[in-house]
């Protein structure tokens, strides 16, 4: 474990450190970004499903006066992207394949103009058939949304099955599936389905593009990765990466919907039409449903052979992530959810398929949980019943097969860090899960998960000690909300021995600041955490250089503390850091500057084995979680009533207690609007209810009562032990409300959302399988 | 059409020229570069433009500029007194009541509307003032803190 001196600032609870400027409505977001001679973007999509573009005719809108510029997709270089397999257009070439892709975009001086111009663009579509249903569309005799997938450029541990609609098919294979299930007494068999949402952050898509003179592009854009921005805009218009400059502005909220460059793309290839007037593009509200990626909707088969005493001896899982009409990362998605999907548990045989699958819908992309909900929700309900029909206390049947220290993983990697057991025991304890009595139509439910990171990353950062005793750290790490800026600051104030307030951290600039993966995948305290610890203790070490020379000292037996730096057991020898940078108040430091430089990239994963996913270390880490739920339901009206949720999570080192307590507060929220309130509908690939007036996200009034905690059992490789938190506490939340809720009308519903309507109809079937008096 | 209106925000008087479709968050925003307040939805479903009309908190988003004329406006720029935030302010920084930030002016100016009339408000009361503004992030929680936090600071009770 890295850093293991007494901590002052890390594990404290200190004040957000970005709270000033967002009280007062200071903070500037991508929506508020502003420059002079700015044009308004406006983006045509298609209204087909599925069709061939016979022809594009812009001439019309390009002669519409205050119309400055107009492009389609031929006007990207390379109109090829993806996160990991490059199968996306920024802008359709020869083919649409979802209502709501980008055909064409128009700058233009204000939005009426741009608007106007739209409807002046004239496409001949030849329709398509089109396919819907991702179970469909596995099948070999489905049509082919892209004609040879095996064609695209793709990463490690993705393997697309040639002329299919299968973008990604994992196999796990671990001890014999066969001989498990004929060890078990039981074997239970069930199918779920896990609904679309959308993240909803509510800040909508914004970008400012510029071309200066030189050639080079500036682009102001609220993304959660400015730097995979940057690669993304570089390889899409044929330019260097010093070519491309990206700036993050304040993030109104991400959650995996702000990582996909398209937006940006478009303001680009407009922007080097208007000859250095900056575009501005904003997507609306129905925008955002219809065009940018929404959680994978996901079918999930579970099969579990379990001995009389509850030890489960086989689990099989499929599932098939519907990732829509381009990949946007669906193949990791169902990569990373797919080494998950046998649950945390000692199981010796384990096989799972996980397929992402194309269909002419909407992109699916990062959710946040990525993936891990929806085979949770399946396979946590699972458990439930489970034990339910064995008679056997659901938590007790998790801690009889819960990972633990040194258990073996499905992909055969031996867990380290492992609290989950911790998590069980905490959540329940606090919910108040041994009750002697339930009131009628009262429940409570339970649901554990292990969540991975995506693996081989990498993240930089620079440390600046300034000569007045200050320090600034340059990172290109993006708070949407989440509170690594506050993060950041203690572990550096934490190693230079400076207060927070002493700490100031950059803008993302990639001009400026070192490349970082970006603010997903849970990554950010423990990768970044990593590379800022790192360059805080490179800085520190320049500074006790300085100091030992000033202090004729050995800089070995020097330590720097509460802003001073001593000899170790003789602390009135010592100089202040601000006294020991006085004589360079004006001249500026005698070396240059202090400066610590980091970089954190885990090395050690492996990639997987093609036909058994076999890997010893496929995940930096993993973290654990239990969420328990209190619910009342209404037998008249079938409306589910939420009372309490506690959650425990493993994370390793709570660098910030109150920001994690907030993080879990957000992703419940997150949870209980999707179980119980949120929707996107399609009918024939349109979304039919593309505003917030139709998908209802939950409100102040439908929050129930939430009691978060923290088990931190220490990561080897982790900031002070620190490893990651906000994806896994969504992951819980639908399969411990769906196991409350069964607890309370003894049925299980295996179809999410759980609306009133389903809730009658259970106990309707309930009532008809019951024998009559 | 373009016409002249007269908007008073924050306790002072602007004229400024649009077009009479101009609705109130593109005048404060564009008009008077008040970006305090912010978009959301533009069709009064998420709260995120809330600003107060004579102490009451209106969507911004579904009020015409010119039909804003004759009333005391107040954005989030108007809260702070004399450098001070706010006991509003404070209690979001002290308790944590915002994330990525996005819709806090909104459900501060929420909060204001009603600690302006309620002094004493019940959780229930707060829950049900900041009902019309969406939050992604905190499920609320510590918003409802903070606002409570708030309640007694400024009845004098802290």
């Amino acid at each position: 474990m890295r850093g293991e001196q007494a901590l002052t600032l890390v594990g404290k609870s200190i004040p957000r450190v970005d709270g000033f400027e967002k009280v007062t409505g200071q903070a500037i977001y991508g929506m508020d970004f502003k420059l002079p001679g700015m044009l308004c973007a406006k983006v045509l999509r298609s209204s087909h499903a599925h069709a061939r573009i016979v022809r594009i005719d812009t001439s019309p809108a390009r002669r519409l006066p205050g119309v400055r510029a107009v492009v389609t997709g031929k006007d990207v270089p390379l109109n090829l992207y993806g996160a990991v397999i490059k199968d996306t257009r920024f802008m359709a070439l020869d083919k649409v394949r979802y209502m709501g892709e980008a055909v064409a975009a128009v700058a233009a001086l204000d939005e009426e103009v741009a608007q106007e111009a739209l409807a002046l663009i004239d496409v001949e579509y030849q329709p398509l058939p089109a396919v819907f249903d991702p179970r469909e569309a596995v099948k070999p005799e489905a049509l082919l949304i892209h004609e040879r997938v095996q064609d695209y450029r793709c990463g490690p541990d993705v393997w697309p099955e040639p002329d299919s609609n299968i973008c990604q098919h994992l196999k796990v294979r671990k001890g014999n599936i066969e001989h498990g299930f004929a060890a078990a007494d039981f074997v239970f068999e069930d199918n779920y389905y896990d609904h679309r949402v959308q993240h909803c952050p509510m800040e909508p898509h914004a970008v400012v593009a510029k071309l200066e003179p030189s050639g080079r592009i500036i682009v102001w854009s609220n993304t959660q990765a400015p730097s995979r921005e940057r690669a993304g805009l570089a390889e899409a218009f044929g330019l260097p990466l010093s070519k491309i400059r990206v700036i993050g502005t304040y993030v109104g909220g991400g959650f995996g919907n702000k990582t996909f460059v398209v937006v940006e793309a478009l303001a680009c290839a407009l922007a080097l039409k208007t000859r250095g007037r900056p575009v501005k593009l904003i997507l609306t509200r129905e925008e955002i449903f219809c065009s940018t990626v929404t959680k994978h909707p996901c079918y999930v088969r579970v099969k579990t052979g379990v001995k009389k005493d509850g030890t489960f001896t086989a689990r099989e899982v499929t599932a098939i992530y519907d990732t829509g009409a381009y990949s946007e990362k669906g193949e990791w998605v169902a990569r990373n959810a797919g080494l998950a999907a046998a649950g945390p548990y000692k199981l010796a045989n384990i096989k799972i398929d996980s397929y992402c699958v194309y269909t002419n819908k909407v992109c699916s992309g990062p959710f946040r949980g990525f993936g891990d909900t929806q085979v949770t929700w399946a396979g946590e309900q699972q458990v439930d019943k489970i034990a339910r029909e064995l008679g056997i206390d659901p938590l007790a049947i998790r801690l009889l097969n819960a990972d633990e220290e040194g258990s073996k993983s499905a992909t055969g990697e031996v867990l380290k860090s492992v609290g989950l057991k911790q998590t069980l025991e905490q959540a329940t304890h606090n919910l108040g899960w041994t009750r002697n009595k339930l009131e009628p139509y009262q429940g409570l439910g339970l649901a554990c998960v292990h969540k991975n990171t995506n693996p081989g990353t990498s993240s930089g950062a620079l440390v600046m000690v300034h000569e007045d005793a200050t320090a600034s750290v340059l990172t290109s790490s993006v708070d949407s909300g989440q509170g690594c800026k506050t993060v950041i600051a203690q572990i550096a104030a934490e190693e230079l021995g400076l207060p927070v307030e002493a700490i100031s951290i950059s803008t993302p600039d990639t001009d400026v600041t070192p490349y970082d993966f970006g603010s997903v995948s849970s990554r950010t305290t423990f990768y970044m955490g990593n590379a800022v610890l790192e360059a805080a203790r490179e800085a520190r070490d320049r500074i006790l250089e300085l100091a030992g020379d000033q202090l004729e000292a050995n800089p070995a037996d020097l330590e720097l503390a509460h802003g001073r730096i001593f000899v170790r057991g003789n602390p009135e020898r010592g100089v202040t850091l601000f006294d020991l940078f006085l004589p360079h108040r004006h001249s500026g430091m005698r070396k240059g500057y202090v400066l610590g430089r980091g970089t954190y990239t885990s090395l050690n994963e492996k990639p997987l084995d093609r036909e058994t996913g076999q890997s010893p270390k496929p995940t930096a880490f993993w973290m654990y979680a239990t969420h328990a739920a209190e619910a009342r339901v209404d037998p008249e009206t079938g409306e589910v009533t939420l009372i309490k949720i506690a959650a425990a999570h493993d994370l390793g080192k709570a660098i910030n207690p109150a920001g994690c307590d907030a993080q879990v507060q957000g992703s419940i929220a997150f949870g209980v609007g999707s179980t119980l309130y949120e929707e996107m509908v399609l009918e024939a690939g349109k979304v039919v209810n593309p505003n917030l007036m139709d998908y209802m996200l939950p409100t102040s009034l439908d929050m129930p009562q939430l009691l978060p905690s923290v088990v931190e059992v220490g990561h080897e490789d982790g900031p002070y032990g620190a490893k990651g938190l906000a994806d896994a506490a969504i992951c819980p939340v639908p399969a411990a409300i769906g196991n409350a809720v069964a607890n309370a009308i003894g049925v299980w519903i295996h179809d999410s959302p759980i609306t009133p309507e389903k809730v009658l109809n259970a106990l309707r079937s309930k009532k008809e399988r019951q024998p009559k008096d | 059409m373009k016409e002249v209106i007269t908007l008073r925000v924050n306790k002072e008087e602007y004229e400024i020229l649009v077009p009479a479709k101009r609705i109130l968050v593109h005048a404060l925003r564009d008009d008077l570069d008040l970006i305090g307040t912010k978009i959301g939805c533009e069709e009064g479903a998420c709260g995120t433009c809330t600003v107060l009309i004579d102490g009451k908190p209106v969507c911004s988003c579904l009020m015409l500029a010119r039909d804003a004329q004759g009333h005391e406006i107040t954005t989030i720029e108007g809260l702070m007194e004399d450098g001070k935030l706010h006991p509003i302010q404070q209690a979001f920084i002290d308790y944590g009541g915002f994330q990525c930030g996005y819709c806090t002016p909104g459900v501060i100016l929420s909060a204001k509307g009603l600690l302006d009339v309620n002094k004493n408000p019940t959780e229930e009361e707060i829950r049900l003032a900041i009902a019309g503004n969406l939050c992604r992030c905190t499920g609320y929680v510590k918003i409802v803190e903070s606002i409570a936090a708030a309640a007694e600071v400024m009845a004098g009770k802290t």
